[in-house]
């Protein structure tokens, strides 16, 4: 019984958000992604291709990076948009995309993660001297595109995947990347110091998913010293007109990855 | 018990058939998927609650798409669902192994595919786990030799044809002996399992939008909260009508293979087709190896072996067999090969056109990427099918002035 009422309460909300999107007002967020631990050190690769041109090129796993003060890089953050609910309002500034590239260089995948709108284009890209395949296993449009040296493939995603999507090369199987496809240009990416920041967000309230390649939705997190749970990475927060929501420091326990 | 196992186990045991004795009558929920997507429950009252949406999506699937003994074509407004899935054509393949009252057949598919594909299509019937490669498992929607580009589903004549050619290499047989309608029917039966089993995974997603332990079209909604019930119907028709529709657009997406040139098997074209398959453009080198034996790249997995876990689908598989589970089976995983190109054996046919779709297009489901879209022309790629089909022919020594892993001038 306490479901349907829960469920009754997400409707209202739904149709709530859906009349906020007219909203003149845009706010952003922001926040930095701290791994709350001694992280493991990099792993060095074991190249098994392309010895003479990859070899050299101090390979590490990159699926944990963090940095000297604790900085989570490639945190996935962005607006999550259930099933029957509205978009939120693309600003103005958003409504043209340039495009994105997601290289190949220096045999791994540059950046690690890429994230575009559906529609939006995507250049696969090789810098190396060498052959590159970009295999992405997109739920709805898998590709699998042979990558020569110096090739630029335009690509575009018609629908928005649930998940990050998995990048590889099948013939480097050490690369790994991802592509995150969602119907509206509210997405980000942890930098270097676990930093990110969405702009231009309509005001009202929205979820907000966070999502990390070893760790998944994160789940339990911990902020101000007070460990919180975001059920599926999710969590619903109010974005105020010309104004900055800050989360501070947002910890991830070691245990999570 | 180790809580991280609670669902796997609990899709494991004849605990979802409902109402049905023979467990063989009953399409199985594809456990590994629901285990992957949904993840563990913490504790009881989230058992409790993941075990109604996991009874409400076998209800749901059920009222969509019926039992193998019985099985429906979901309705839907605004689909021509008859062109892609005849509901006479699927009575046909489906059920026991017999005659209908009126002198039909039935029960194709469980006296000539279910013993490999399995009675639900997930690829692992009695017989699976003894051949490599593994019987296909539909469930993904994923066909490997097909007219159409990767992502698209391939059309009723790709599945047709192989029915009737069979998949040579394989332990896929040619079923040229059965009648006309029976392929047919067999055809659509397959596109039903597949739709049927896309369908599910896509509702398995759904759950993971719904907040956490929502009913589904439970019985319970449709009393007490007319309008959600409405809403997730919604919902859920959207999905079959969005899966349906691939299948409906497929055969407007297919390929358009150009006549090859008239000298494409010349040995000015063999030679070029070499230097192709050597170089850094095509690159096929890199995985069918130096001596095209299939050596080049071995350790990565197709996507149905990545469906178990996309990193390390050996340990994770290990981990579901130390369950003891014995049905379903988990199949072993095994790395995929790049093929052997100098045993002349083409899995999706021999003829120039087939080695044209392999080629540009690459094979859905496996590492075998599409040709790059420039730098390489259609008479390109006719001269490396020209050089592959030559290559049972060529002898084996290391082909002189190849042997560089990339080409050093290019720094
Ligand atoms: C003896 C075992 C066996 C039997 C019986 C069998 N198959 Fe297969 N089938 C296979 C194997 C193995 C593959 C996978 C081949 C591969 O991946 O290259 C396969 C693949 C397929 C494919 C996928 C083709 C593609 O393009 O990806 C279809 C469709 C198919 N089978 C349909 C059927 C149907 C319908 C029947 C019954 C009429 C049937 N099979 C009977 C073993 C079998
Ligand atoms: C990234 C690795 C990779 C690259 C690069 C690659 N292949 Fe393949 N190829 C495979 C794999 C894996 C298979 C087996 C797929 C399967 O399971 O049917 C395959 C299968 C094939 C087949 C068999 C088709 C059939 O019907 O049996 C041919 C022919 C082929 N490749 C030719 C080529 C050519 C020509 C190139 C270069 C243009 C190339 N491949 C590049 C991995 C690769």
């Amino acid at each position: 019984m306490r479901r349907i009422h829960l469920l009754f309460a997400s409707l209202a909300l739904t149709v709530l958000m859906s009349g906020v999107a007219d909203a003149q007002g845009w706010g952003s967020i922001k926040g930095r992604f701290i791994y709350d631990g001694k992280p493991p050190a990099p792993q060095p690769i074991a190249v098994t291709k392309d010895q003479q041109f990859c070899g050299d090129k101090k390979l590490v796993d990159e699926s944990l990076v963090v940095d000297a003060k604790g900085g989570l890089k490639n945190v996935i953050v962005y607006i999550y948009v259930g099933p029957g609910d509205t978009a939120p309002q693309v600003h103005p500034d958003l409504a043209k995309q340039a495009p994105v590239t997601f290289d190949n260089k220096n045999c791994r995948f540059d950046p690690r993660v890429a994230t575009v709108q559906t529609g939006q284009t995507l250049i696969l890209s090789n810098s190396d001297p060498i052959a590159h395949n970009t295999k992405v296993d997109a739920f709805n449009q898998p590709i699998n595109p042979l990558l020569p040296p110096g090739a630029k493939l335009p690509q575009k995603f018609t629908a928005p995947e649930r998940l990050p999507a998995r990048a590889s090369c099948s013939i480097h199987p050490w690369m790994t990347g991802w592509i995150v496809v969602k119907e509206h240009p509210y997405m980000a990416v942890t930098d270097e110091n676990g930093e990110f920041e969405i702009k231009n967000i309509p005001e009202g309230n929205w979820t907000f998913q966070f999502w990390h390649e070893k760790a998944g939705y994160l789940d339990t997190v911990s902020m101000n010293g007070k460990s919180v749970e975001w059920k599926r990475g999710r969590v619903e927060l109010n974005i105020k007109d010309k104004a900055a929501l800050n989360l501070g420091e947002v910890k991830v326990p070691a245990a999570a990855f | 018990m180790d809580s991280r196992v609670v669902l796997f186990l609990l899709l494991s045991t004849g605990f979802f058939l409902s109402g049905c004795d023979s467990p063989e009558a009953d399409f199985r929920l594809d456990r590994v998927y629901i285990q992957k997507t949904l993840g563990e429950p913490e504790n009881g009252e989230e058992v409790q609650a993941l075990t109604t949406q996991l009874q409400n999506l076998k209800d749901v699937m059920v009222g969509l798409f019926g039992t193998p003994d019985d099985p429906h074509v979901p309705q839907l407004a605004d689909v021509e669902v008859g062109e892609v899935l005849d509901p006479q054509l699927i009575r046909m393949a489906a059920g026991p192994v017999g005659r209908h009252e009126d002198g039909t057949p039935r029960g194709l598919y469980r006296e000539h595919c279910a013993h490999c594909h399995g009675v639900s299509g997930d690829g692992a019937g009695p017989t699976a786990a003894f051949l490599n490669p593994y019987p296909r498992d539909y469930r993904m929607a994923k066909f490997k030799f097909k007219s159409t580009p990767l992502g698209v589903k391939p059309t009723h004549d790709d599945l047709r044809r192989i029915l009737i050619d069979g998949i040579p290499g394989t332990a896929m047989p040619s079923f040229r002996l059965l009648a006309d309608d029976e392929i047919d029917a067999l055809a659509h039966y397959v596109k039903y399992l597949a739709i049927r089993g896309e369908v599910e995974r896509r509702l398995v997603n759904l759950l993971t939008e719904l907040d956490e332990g929502e009913p589904v079209l439970d019985p319970l909604v449709r009393r007490e909260a007319a309008d959600v019930f409405q809403e997730q119907l919604g919902m859920v028709r959207e999905t079959v009508g969005m899966v349906v529709g691939q299948w409906e657009n497929a055969s407007a997406q297919v390929t358009e293979v150009p006549t090859p040139p008239e000298d494409w098997m010349s040995e000015e074209s063999i030679r070029h087709g070499r230097d192709l398959f050597f170089g850094t453009v095509a690159n096929c080198v890199k995985c069918h190896g130096q001596l095209a034996l299939g050596d080049g790249e071995t350790g990565d997995y197709d996507d149905w072996t990545k469906e178990i876990d996309d990193k390390n689908p050996a340990l994770q598989a290990k981990e579901y067999l130390a369950l003891g589970v014995q049905e379903p089976r988990i199949l072993n995983p095994r790395p995929i090969q790049p093929r052997n190109l100098r045993a002349g054996i083409y899995r999706g046919g021999r003829r120039p056109v087939d080695l044209f779709l392999r080629v540009k297009n690459g094979i859905e489901g496996t590492p075998m990427p599409a040709a790059p879209a420039t730098g390489l022309t259609s008479e390109d790629i006719w001269s490396i099918i020209a050089y592959v089909r030559s290559l049972p022919h060529e002898p084996m020594s290391k082909p002189e002035g190849h042997g560089i892993e990339y080409g050093r001038e290019r720094l």
